[in-house]
């Protein structure tokens, strides 16, 4: 059976086993690179994606359990334009190697979607990704950046 | 001095006739400050191989290093790779000063595979001092492009530089031929060249194409860096926007028409031979298209990864072999502790030690030993195996088809890169074409390249089709070349004026270039050079000038693990020995760890410096912050490494005894200048957060050769939670260049046990740091 998702916006009909981890559906099947296999037992979170707008491991999330939902990669949020958290990563000149920064940049949307002011600790608590390249104190700084231009663009809004 | 020839375009034949007399007068000036006739050499090579042009863009090629195009673009040949550390903005950066280039026109692009981007630093800096005037003629190895040994800006220097002002020299001169003004009134800023009295201006990339066919001017010399512009600032990485938008390509992201995928399976032993392969269910899965079987492993080739991956569960694979032999982590700890008290004899499995001396002056032992008991110290301390644990999983693409080898992978050095595959295909290596995209993670691991093999033996399956192999987390793990285990003992007598009169440092462990060499051609592995890697930040401790009496030796021993570079390598343990150590001495002598240094480093002003930017920042004096059902501590340590030194201040807090919780890091870095002041914090950064990972988390065990751990649940990496506040002070001196990438890594683990100590009066002796 066809699992049927909507892919970044577009209708998306993956002729895949239902076991078949959403992240290889989407690197294979759809060829988007931007999401990465890390590690293949959700602890690292390079795999991370938008569903439905949550921050989601998609390395053991089987693509039956996206049938009929939104998901959302790296790519999809990048086709909007930059978005707060790409703006401040640029700034504050976060990626290093770089091969964890989609999924950092997928949990850090998430969580300021949520919570636009993020506490330090709130932070913490929510971004659990790995970098190897210790880029965290750089990450930090661009979060609280991140922040700030989330609320520029909501000022300029109003 | 306008030249009427300029306007004629000349052959390749008379430029490289003229060359020979031309650069190297240029280049010597410039060269004889990093020592040698190496590097000259290879300025005086640079136009015998052209980076090639784009003539579909009307790219002029210069040299080796650098092509313009008509819209000024200049586009950067970059023989190291990026696996993080930001070379390619780095080295970009080298060219667009001498250029007065626009950097959001200056694009860095990976170079292609040739001698003449050979890393002459990295031999020069790896060979023990017998062997470096000899190196100077091994033009096969001197050839061989690696990054590595954070030596890439240093090696570059010279060579990109006088590439980068000929031609910018070059430009000048056509321009002012077709202005009919003198050369010396032009000048070039943000990639226009201008002529003041005149008021005529242009792009230089107007002048481009026959600028890049003049003989190349004698005499170059670099900008004074009076008058550098973009050095010592740090423009935006050329990298980060597309790291930032998921479209920077890493090789696991390799993607070709009929593209294959393959899944790893290794034996569990980390050394021995593949003796069966057994399906569980009798036979492969239909998914698999091919199976491919090497020494000590197993691939299954098919459409999907995922699918051979899940094939592969399926599969057992029975090890064994005279290659096969048994070790266990606890057994080697008592080995090595039976080699630290000079035991030779029955220490199977492994041979007799070959001992060797790698520094001594005045008589330690004799001098310890005649020192009263409670005049003395002695310490023994141990380091576990690590795993490098790049992000990106180790993978590689390969095609072979009408005999032409294509391999696409992030690799460490892809002159090695292309001689497996031209090993492993039976083709010249002059027929295998290496790609190089972004690594996700090097750190000495992408220098290891079994993968390119692995590859290679599967693309001769595919009838032509590309196939990328991709290895598991879990085989990640349990088949690294790892950072070995080492361990140490050392001992210190005090003097009468409460210094150190002798200090004895014996270090068991293996030869990690060894056993690098034996991975990567076993006929190479015969001899047993001393390798400096054992004993660096050892023997070479700054503290020797201060002690009379100084002995540092190393027994080797061949381990039958894989091994290799990890990032700091020999540091990466020796400064925990060293800095820990000291510590100790200056507890026994009662004395601040910050002062006692200080009087130990009294003839090495440069060291002294840098340890007291560190103090200075970390406000060494200032209590910490107590809290509540806790205690803080603070250490401090330093090292030099790869020519840097870096100071750093470690302040921890230890909380209910037992857990430990890093508050903040200050470093100060003396890396002669920091040519991207920026960029050089995070690497600080970068490589401490490493060196911390393993301090508190970081163990590769062994039971009966097969590794305990499989993935970061069990070898788990420092979190954005976890990571402490960094502050970073950068002492320009003005010395030679040093490396960045991994200077930060070997003081902060010292630092931290140090600190550990301050809070606890615990002393950690072991790696990874445990309490309670």
């Amino acid at each position: 059976m066809p699992v049927s998702l909507t892919l970044n916006g577009a209708p998306l009909s993956l002729n895949v086993p239902d076991e078949k981890p959403l992240l290889w559906a989407i690197r294979e099947d759809a060829n988007l690179t931007g999401t990465k296999f890390g590690c293949g037992i959700a602890m690292c979170g390079a795999c991370t994606v938008h569903v439905n707008g949550e921050a989601t491991r998609t390395c053991v999330l089987p693509c039956s359990a996206v049938a009929g939902k939104d998901v959302t990669t790296i790519e999809g949020i990048t086709s909007k334009g930059l978005n707060a958290v790409q703006q401040a990563w640029i700034e504050m000149q976060v990626p290093q190697c770089g091969y964890c920064q989609s999924g950092f940049i997928m949990a850090v949307t998430a969580l300021l979607d949520k919570n636009p002011n993020p506490s330090d600790a709130e932070v913490d608590a929510a971004i659990t990704n790995l970098c190897r390249c210790g880029t965290y104190p750089a990450m930090r700084k661009a979060i609280k950046r991140a922040v700030q231009i989330n609320t520029e663009i909501k000022k300029g809004a109003k | 001095m306008a030249r009427s020839e300029t306007s004629k375009p000349k052959s390749s034949l008379r430029r490289n006739i003229l060359i020979g007399s031309a650069w190297v007068g240029g280049g010597l000036a410039v060269a004889a400050s990093i020592g040698g006739t190496l590097a000259w050499r290879r300025v005086a090579n640079a136009q015998k191989f052209m980076f090639p042009a784009d003539n579909a863009k009307s790219e002029a090629s210069f040299n080796a290093w650098l092509k313009i195009a008509p819209d000024s673009t200049v586009t950067v040949a970059v023989p190291r790779q990026d696996m993080g550390q930001g070379i390619y903005t780095m080295l970009a950066m080298l060219v667009a000063e001498e250029l007065d280039a626009d950097w959001t026109k200056v694009k860095p692009e990976q170079a292609p595979v040739n001698p003449i981007y050979g890393n002459l630093t990295m031999l020069v800096d790896g060979a023990p001092p017998a062997m470096k005037s000899m190196m100077g003629v091994v033009s096969k190895v001197l050839g061989v492009q690696a990054t590595g040994g954070s030596t890439s800006t240093r090696d570059a220097w010279v060579p990109m530089r006088a590439a980068a002002a000929s031609a910018r020299a070059m430009l000048l001169m056509v321009a002012a031929t077709k202005w009919s003004v003198p050369v010396g009134e032009l000048t070039i800023a943000k990639s226009i060249i201008t002529h003041a009295k005149s008021g005529k201006s242009a792009p230089f990339g107007e002048f481009a194409k026959e600028a890049a066919v003049l003989p190349v001017p004698p005499a170059i010399t670099p900008k004074p860096q009076s008058e550098w512009k973009l050095l010592g600032t740090s423009p935006k990485r050329t990298d980060v926007h597309d790291k930032s938008i998921g479209k920077a390509q890493f090789g696991i992201d390799v993607r070709l028409d009929g593209m294959l995928y393959a899944a790893v399976k290794h034996i569990d032993l980390v050394q021995g031979e593949l003796q069966a392969v057994r399906w569980k269910k009798g036979a492969a899965p239909k998914n698999v298209m091919h199976e491919v079987r090497g020494p000590d492993w197993f691939a299954v080739i098919g459409k999907s990864y995922w699918e051979m991956q899940q094939a592969l569960q399926d599969v057992e694979l029975v090890a064994g072999g005279a290659n096969a032999v048994m070790l266990s982590s606890p057994q080697l700890s008592s080995l090595y502790e039976r080699i630290l008290n000079g035991e030779d004899e029955g220490l199977k499995p492994l041979a007799k030690p070959l001992r060797r001396t790698f520094e001594s002056k005045g008589n330690a032992l004799r001098t310890i030993a005649a020192t009263d008991l409670k005049q003395r110290i002695e310490a023994n301390y141990s380091v576990p195996f690590l795993a490098h644990a790049t992000m990106e999983p180790m993978n590689c693409t390969a095609q072979i088809a009408s005999g032409k080898v294509d391999v696409w992978v992030g690799n460490q050095a892809p002159t090695i890169a292309s001689w497996l595959a031209a090993s492993a295909a039976g083709v010249s290596s002059d027929d295998v074409k290496v790609h190089t995209p972004y690594l996700g993670g090097g750190f000495g691991r992408r220098a290891d390249m079994e993968v390119v093999r692995q590859a290679l033996a599967c693309a001769k399956v595919t009838g032509g089709k590309p196939v990328q192999v991709i290895w598991s987390r879990e085989e990640d793990v349990k088949h690294d070349a790892y950072r070995p285990a080492v361990a140490c003992k050392m001992s210190a007598a005090f003097d009468e004026k409460g210094g150190v009169g002798a200090w004895y440092h014996r270090i068991a462990g293996p030869s990690v270039t060894k056993a690098y060499v034996k991975r990567l051609n076993p006929m190479l592995a015969g001899d047993d050079p001393p390798d400096k890697t054992n004993c660096e930040g050892a023997a070479d401790a700054p503290y020797r000038s201060a002690i009379a009496n100084f002995h540092v030796d190393h027994a080797q021993v061949d381990l039958p693990v894989p091994m290799g570079y990890w990032r700091s390598v020999g540091h990466s343990f020796n400064a925990f020995f060293v800095e820990s150590f000291v510590d100790e001495i200056a507890n026994a002598l009662k004395k601040d760890s910050y002062l006692f240094r200080l009087e130990l480093l009294k003839d090495v002003p440069r060291f002294a410096k840098v340890l007291d930017a560190a103090a200075s920042a970390a406000k060494w004096n200032t209590p910490l912050t107590p809290i509540a059902g806790g205690k803080v501590g603070r250490g401090i340590a330093i090292a030099e490494s790869f020519k840097s030194i870096v100071a750093q201040v470690v302040d921890v807090e230890i909380i209910g005894g037992k857990q430990i919780k890093l508050r903040r890091v200050v470093s100060a870095v003396d890396c002669g200048f920091a040519l991207d002041p920026e960029n050089v914090k995070a690497q600080i950064a970068s490589a401490a957060i490493y060196g911390l990972t393993a301090a508190l988390k970081g163990k590769i065990t062994l039971k009966e050769s097969q590794v305990e751990q499989s993935n970061f649940n069990d070898y788990g990496l420092l979190s954005l939670a976890e990571a402490p506040e960094f502050e970073t002070v950068i002492v320009n001196s003005g010395e030679a260049l040093g490396g960045i990438g991994e200077v930060g890594l070997p003081p902060v683990i010292p630092a931290l046990a140090n600190a550990i100590f301050s809070a606890s009066g615990k002393r950690l002796r072991e790696m990874p740091f445990v309490l309670g």
